[in-house]
């Protein structure tokens, strides 16, 4: 019969070494499958599409009277297709160019208001203050407010679940 | 710097003696690896934890969503496959193990005075453990799982006096739904989870108070009679748990773990079609495990019968186990000196063989 660790030192030193190395083996092999599982989400495309904001005509906007539309995306997201609803502000300036915001604060993501009183967004949750054209004009706000990605196509205006200008991905 | 960090918790708690205490458990020396089983279904137990509680990041469980959320999981998750196939070869591993390490106590009689403690809470575990297999198998939401819960709660509604309730509180309703889907849910990932993981370490601690018992082998050299309990509490020769019965015990985990891990890659977790309550040419099948009831259940036609296969055999079977202990009183351990329970284990074991084989069998002509 084998000694036991009782008996020889060497054995005992063999046996710790085996119990080292399958425990080893047996973490590296379970650890895989669920870092895998964990990160996978970094390996995934989002799922970019186009969705109908309105017929121009229909949208009525007068200058600097900012107007919150929303705007249903379709989109695919893990085993079913997901409806994101989101408010589109359109603006219109004195020029009578069109501009799209998202109605989440630069900051933290809040949803911010119109005050038409003091024609400002208002920021609900830390002060943060935007005029009409999206410009920080008070607060902790980093940068203006994230234009939609759109196109115009015959009078019609389409909005895409995506940001102008958004290189880390952040709100939406 | 190691050195004190340890006298630092040695001054306050003696953790180095807890441990030593801990590991130095004296186990019986010469039938080590037949004793790996145990700690082979704690280390399988930890294994369905943490995949289970992985799987979890993108499980949902509502019919007939949940289909889609394991096919998400098996071929849009980066080794999402991986893990639900540890998960499902793991399960089915747990159920074969524990089936083994029931046979191996059984025939060594250590289930005898004064283990019989030991043998209760290990019959809980099986029961639970086979819940699992069970519940899980309906998680996937795929069409057997839609009718495995419907025969299940038709079997449970056969209980006497009570079964009919038991159906509506395992269904959440009157009704095969959501609700069900979810009740199911909550008993395999937490209530029964749960009951395992205090069960495992109350079965462990009843076995350290009582001293591992092993097989007779081990008493060769005792004086004492068979008769005399005291015998049986004292082998001739033993080894401490660690590392000497820990380093057998990590080479099998290991050797089942790869073979677990092999299936989960190679062969992984089939997720069916999708349910189709309204299919015509589907024949619902159990899972392995469970073949040995559904058919025992074709034996027993009729309406006056069907209480002998849903209830009363499986739960005399079981009540019968739960209590052999307190059955089977006698003081000899050797399986070739108590040839009636050696006789009676072997044919259990054959009868089960022979209805799982005979279960898997085709019952009905599928229509295409
Ligand atoms: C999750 C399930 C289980 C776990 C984790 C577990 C764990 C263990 C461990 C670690 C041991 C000591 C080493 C060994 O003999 O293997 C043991 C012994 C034992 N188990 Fe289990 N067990 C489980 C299920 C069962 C079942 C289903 C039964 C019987 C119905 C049972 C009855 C016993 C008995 C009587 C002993 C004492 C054996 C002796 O003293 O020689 N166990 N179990
Ligand atoms: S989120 Fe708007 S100010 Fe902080």
């Amino acid at each position: 019969m084998a000694k036991s660790s009782e008996e020889s030192s060497s054995r005992r030193t063999f046996m710790m070494v085996i119990i080292g190395l399958i425990s080893s083996i047996i973490g590296v092999a379970l650890t895989i499958p669920v870092l895998g599982v964990v990160l996978s989400p970094l390996f995934r495309k989002r799922d970019i599409v186009w969705t109908k904001l309105g017929k121009f005509s229909d949208l009525e906007i007068k200058p600097l009277a900012p107007k919150f539309i929303p705007v249903y995306f379709k989109v695919k997201e893990g085993w079913s297709v997901n409806t994101l609803p989101r408010q589109v502000i359109v603006v219109k300036t004195i020029g009578g160019k069109f501009l799209f915001f998202s109605n989440q604060c630069t900051h933290l993501g809040c949803p911010i208001h119109w005050v038409p009183a003091r024609q400002k967004f208002l920021c609900p949750c830390h002060g943060g203050m935007f005029n009409a054209l999206g410009e920080v004009v008070g607060g902790p706000p980093p940068r203006p407010l994230y234009k939609w990605v759109h196109k115009i196509e015959n009078d019609a205006v389409y909005i895409q679940n995506k940001f102008i200008d958004n290189p880390k991905d952040r709100g939406i | 710097m190691f050195k004190e960090i340890q006298n630092w918790f040695d001054e306050r708690i003696e953790l180095t003696k807890t441990i030593e205490e801990f590991n130095g458990e004296r186990i019986p020396r010469r039938g080590g690896w037949a004793y790996t089983f145990g700690s082979l279904l704690a280390f399988l137990f930890t294994v369905q934890v943490v995949t289970g509680i992985f799987l979890l990041f993108y499980y949902v469980p509502y019919f007939p969503i949940a289909r889609n959320a394991t096919y998400f999981i098996k071929y849009h998750v980066v080794f999402g496959n991986v893990l639900l196939g540890i998960h499902l070869w793991g399960a089915f591993t747990m159920i074969f193990f524990i089936l083994i390490h029931m046979a191996r106590v059984y025939f060594s009689g250590a289930y005898k005075k004064p283990r019989e403690l030991q043998w209760i809470a290990g019959m809980v575990l099986f029961s639970i453990v086979v819940i699992l297999g069970l519940t899980g198998y309906m998680l996937v939401g795929n069409e057997n799982s839609w009718w495995t819960i419907n025969v299940l709660t038709n079997v449970a509604s056969h209980t006497p006096f009570i079964g009919g309730f038991i159906r509506i509180i395992a269904r959440g309703g009157t009704e095969t739904s959501v609700l069900t889907m979810q009740h199911i849910f909550a008993v395999h990932v937490w209530l029964l989870p749960g009951i395992v993981m205090l069960f495992i370490p109350i079965h462990l601690f009843l076995i350290r108070k009582t001293g591992h018992q092993g097989m007779a082998l081990e008493y060769k050299n005792s004086k004492l009679s068979d008769d005399d309990p005291n015998k049986w509490r004292h082998p001739d020769a033993t080894v401490p748990f660690f590392p000497d019965q820990f380093y057998k015990d990590m080479i099998v985990a290991l050797g089942v773990f790869a073979i677990v891990y092999i299936l989960a890659v190679v062969i992984g977790a089939p997720i069916g079609p999708m349910y189709r309550p309204l299919a015509l040419n589907f024949a619902p099948e159990g899972d392995w495990y469970f073949l040995a009831n559904e058919e025992l259940l074709k034996y027993f036609p009729g309406h006056g019968l069907i209480i002998f296969p849903t209830f009363l055999i499986p739960s005399i079977g079981f009540g019968l186990l739960f209590v052999l202990p307190f059955i089977d009183r006698t003081h000899e351990r050797s399986p070739f000196k108590r040839p009636a329970a050696t006789v009676l284990g072997i044919l259990f074991l054959l009868v089960l063989v022979y209805l799982t084989l005979m279960g898997g069998e085709p019952k009905a002509p599928a229509t295409v």
